[in-house]
């Protein structure tokens, strides 16, 4: 079939890929799992960001997008786990069903 | 080139799905690292050799030693999580919301009749000027990232010294 | 002596310094004066904005470009640049971070030297995320402002901190997720995010498959921006985070946060892609229903910080109701209700502030009779909840009027009928606070209640001041406007 080259079937996977996570983030009881959710997220956002650059030429201009978008998701993992830790010493486990106090 | 491409995106996924469905974290720490190289050998594969490199060093390589901290800083032994979780079964639906998200995402596709076109002429630009020339601001962005990231490290790994 | 250079620099290079100098000095010295710098850096930006204004009005300028820290003479390199629209956006960042410090004064006790540079960094993104020309560098300060703002609520570590703070972090994270694919589906259609290359020419081709995608792109776009205001279906995050903080740090969620990292975003969004009516239908749809769940809400809920930011919900609705138009007329609604909610929300965060101090509880049903013994809270309570329920002559009124004029002269005029009842949901929800905090018999715990003296008064009175000032002087303002051909 003429429309099933590479470009389209990465877009597909990419898009598999945040259901992924957002299934991760919904659907998990670990605290870290929460963590791996966004990561899986910004992966596929990375390979986005690299095949437009393929597909448009502009592939100088989507490294410098794709470098600035991981030195944000290492920051943002860095306060997620500082987060997750302090709650760890407050109740024990990584359990996220301890988190009650809140009412929604 | 379509074959490496391929293989590796089918890798990629696999790893993601198992990384989300390990019932060990540890285990799924190590699925992300793994499914980072396999977005890093793509990303070599299309052209952005820079990126890739930076991928895996830093995703495959940084976050895995945050999170294999923040494991153990955790200090749960290892078979107290299957402990935990072992009279959870492993769960199908996420084979299954893929599977049902994937063929109706394909089937819309088809029917607009969507497609990507070929890769343009590669405009020669050299990603090192791209960046310091006209992306400064961004360059700005990440120095306060990082400096955030660290007096969230400096706040948040702190024991009180008050105590209550 | 290029002062309009120097008052633009200053948004970006006062907090860098202040950041520095923070760090550098002796630790005993800044802790016990901690609140200097920040106010200092406040009241600067506030006045540099003033004074942008008024030297670009001189000039005849709409638009200053200017660099900071690098040469921007060479070609294609990124510079900041300043309109009267993100002026006062400045202006209340600086107003509100003012409050805030005010604020800590009296209710932050440890950690004062890493709050006050955890404020900078939180400043200093929110001025670049007004000040840039490009969407990507529009996502990399939005999503630093989310990290500045993830650490301040956790920083005290309580466990309601931390638990509002993961839930923050995982909705907002979800949203950055929607926004980046939004613009990198935008990039494979385009050779470049800046504000020039984008606009809604991207859409007109339809036989090309890529149209679709742009389509795509701003369904994800606006639903990461929703996300970050606290529109409705996606407001969950939103009482939660503002509840469970420091109540500083509740005044700069509630009060800037939600409207820079959201309803900046709309507004370049409509700015860039003006004329196409899908934005507009969506947007019309998620404001009214915003306004209405945010005000139910509120009437259920026990805890003061709960009903404002609840009411925070609703106050945004109005906000995206006034951009859907797609007119200046709502834009300019849009942005003088932006500033005076941030004037009555802040008022409302001191008043909780002060409550806090002296009572020491936050349950309304705890409470009763506060105004014979805090009267000057009380009253600069009530003239918030006037201000809010768009009674005449406070702020809230004339913001609110330019909202539902210019939906009437747009064609939506049953928006507007829905909007202007909404006002009494509004009026409800307030009522009820102020009748079960405020009035009513006081109960014997509460006896030996006094009023709050220091720096939480001094903002109650100033700010009380700001909101009955600017609704007064609103009639100059628009006449300058209509002088301009903008009204």
């Amino acid at each position: 079939m003429e429309i099933l080259n590479f470009r389209t079937i990465m877009l597909f996977l990419g898009l598999l890929m945040i259901i992924t996570g957002c299934y991760c983030l919904i659907r998990t009881y670990h605290m870290l799992k929460i963590i791996i959710g966004i990561e899986i997220g910004m992966k596929a956002v990375t390979m986005f960001l690299v095949l437009a650059g393929y597909i448009n030429g502009h592939m100088g201009l989507a490294q410098a997008y794709v470098i600035t978008v991981i030195v944000l998701e290492v920051v943002i993992t860095l306060v997620a786990a500082g987060v997750t830790i302090g709650l760890y010493k407050k109740y024990g486990d990584m359990d996220i069903r301890n988190l009650t106090k809140l009412k929604g | 080139m379509e074959v490496i491409i391929y293989v590796s995106l089918v890798f990629l996924l696999i790893f993601c799905v198992m990384a989300v469905m390990s019932h060990s974290i540890l285990k799924s720490a190590v699925y992300l690292a793994l499914a980072s190289v396999m977005l890093g050998v793509i990303m070599y594969v299309l052209g952005a050799h820079w990126a890739a490199v930076f991928e895996i060093s830093v995703c495959s390589g940084l976050v895995t030693v945050i999170f294999i901290s923040a494991i153990s800083l955790s200090k749960i032994k290892h078979d107290e999580i299957q402990k935990l979780y072992e009279h959870k079964k492993r769960s199908a639906y996420l084979p299954a919301v893929l599977i049902i998200g994937g063929v109706l995402i394909a089937a819309a596709a088809m029917a607009a009749d969507f497609t990507l076109p070929e890769a343009a002429a590669a405009i020669s630009e050299e990603f090192r000027e791209t960046l310091w020339n006209t992306r400064q601001a961004d360059i700005l962005g990440q120095i306060i990232a990082i400096l955030a990231g660290g007096m969230a490290v400096v706040v948040l790994f702190q024991n009180d010294e008050v105590k209550k | 002596m290029d002062y309009l250079q120097y008052a633009a620099e200053s948004f970006v290079l006062l907090p860098l310094a202040a950041i520095a100098l923070n760090n550098i000095c002796p630790k005993k010295f800044m802790e016990d004066h901690f609140h200097i710098l920040p106010a200092a850096v406040s009241v600067l930006q506030m006045a540099a904005a003033v004074f942008a204004l008024c030297f670009m009005d001189v000039r005849h300028l709409t638009a200053y470009d200017f660099s900071v820290l690098w040469n921007v003479s060479v070609p294609g390199a990124e510079f900041f640049s300043i309109h009267p629209v993100s002026i006062i956006f400045l202006f209340c960042i600086g107003l509100v971070s003012f409050v805030s410090v005010m604020i800590a004064i009296r209710t932050v006790d440890t950690k004062k030297r890493s709050y006050v540079s955890l404020l900078m960094t939180l400043l200093i993104s929110m001025n670049c995320m007004v000040l840039v020309n490009d969407l990507f560098s529009l996502y990399v300060f939005m999503d630093v402002i989310g990290v500045s703002s993830f650490v301040m609520i956790a920083m005290f570590q309580s466990r309601k901190g931390l638990e509002g703070s993961i839930k923050y972090l995982v909705i907002s994270e979800l949203a950055s997720i929607f926004i980046i694919s939004g613009l990198a589906f935008i990039f494979m259609k385009t050779g470049s995010l800046s504000f020039k290359d984008v606009g809604s020419a991207l859409l007109s081709d339809p036989s090309d498959s890529r149209t679709l995608l742009i389509y795509a792109a701003l369904i994800l776009i606006i639903a990461g921006f929703s996300i970050k205001t606290g529109a409705v279906p996606f407001h969950s995050w939103l009482p939660d985070a503002h509840q469970s903080a420091d109540t500083s740090i509740s005044v700069l969620l509630s009060g800037i946060v939600i409207k820079i990292a959201g309803v900046y975003g709309f507004v370049v969004l409509t700015t860039l892609f003006n004329g196409v009516r899908a934005i507009h239908v969506s947007l019309a749809v998620i404001g009214i229903i915003t306004i209405i769940t945010g005000a139910l809400l509120a009437l259920q809920q026990n805890h003061f910080k709960r009903i404002v930011a609840y009411s925070s919900v609703s106050q945004m609705g109005y906000i995206l109701l006034g951009l859907s138009t797609g007119s200046t007329l709502g834009l300019i609604g849009a942005i003088a209700h932006v500033f005076s909610h941030a004037v009555f929300k802040s008022t409302l965060f001191t008043n909780a502030a002060a409550i806090h101090e002296q009572t020491g509880t936050l349950e309304i049903d705890e409470m009763g009779g506060l105004e014979r013994k805090m009267p000057v809270t009380s009253f600069s309570s009530v003239i918030a909840f006037l201000s809010t329920a768009g009674i005449p002559p406070f702020a809230g009124f004339w913001s609110k009027l330019l909202i539902i004029m210019a939906l009437w002269l747009s064609g939506n005029q049953v928006l507007a009928g829905f909007a202007l009842c909404a006002s009494i949901f509004t009026a409800a929800y307030f009522l009820r606070l102020q009748r079960k905090v405020f009035f009513g018999p006081t109960p014997d715990h509460l006896s030996s209640v006094t009023e709050i003296k220091g720096s939480i008064r001094f903002v109650e009175i100033l700010l009380t001041v700001i909101t009955s000032a600017s609704g007064i002087l609103f009639p100059l303002i628009l006449i300058f406007l209509q002088s301009k051909g903008l009204v």
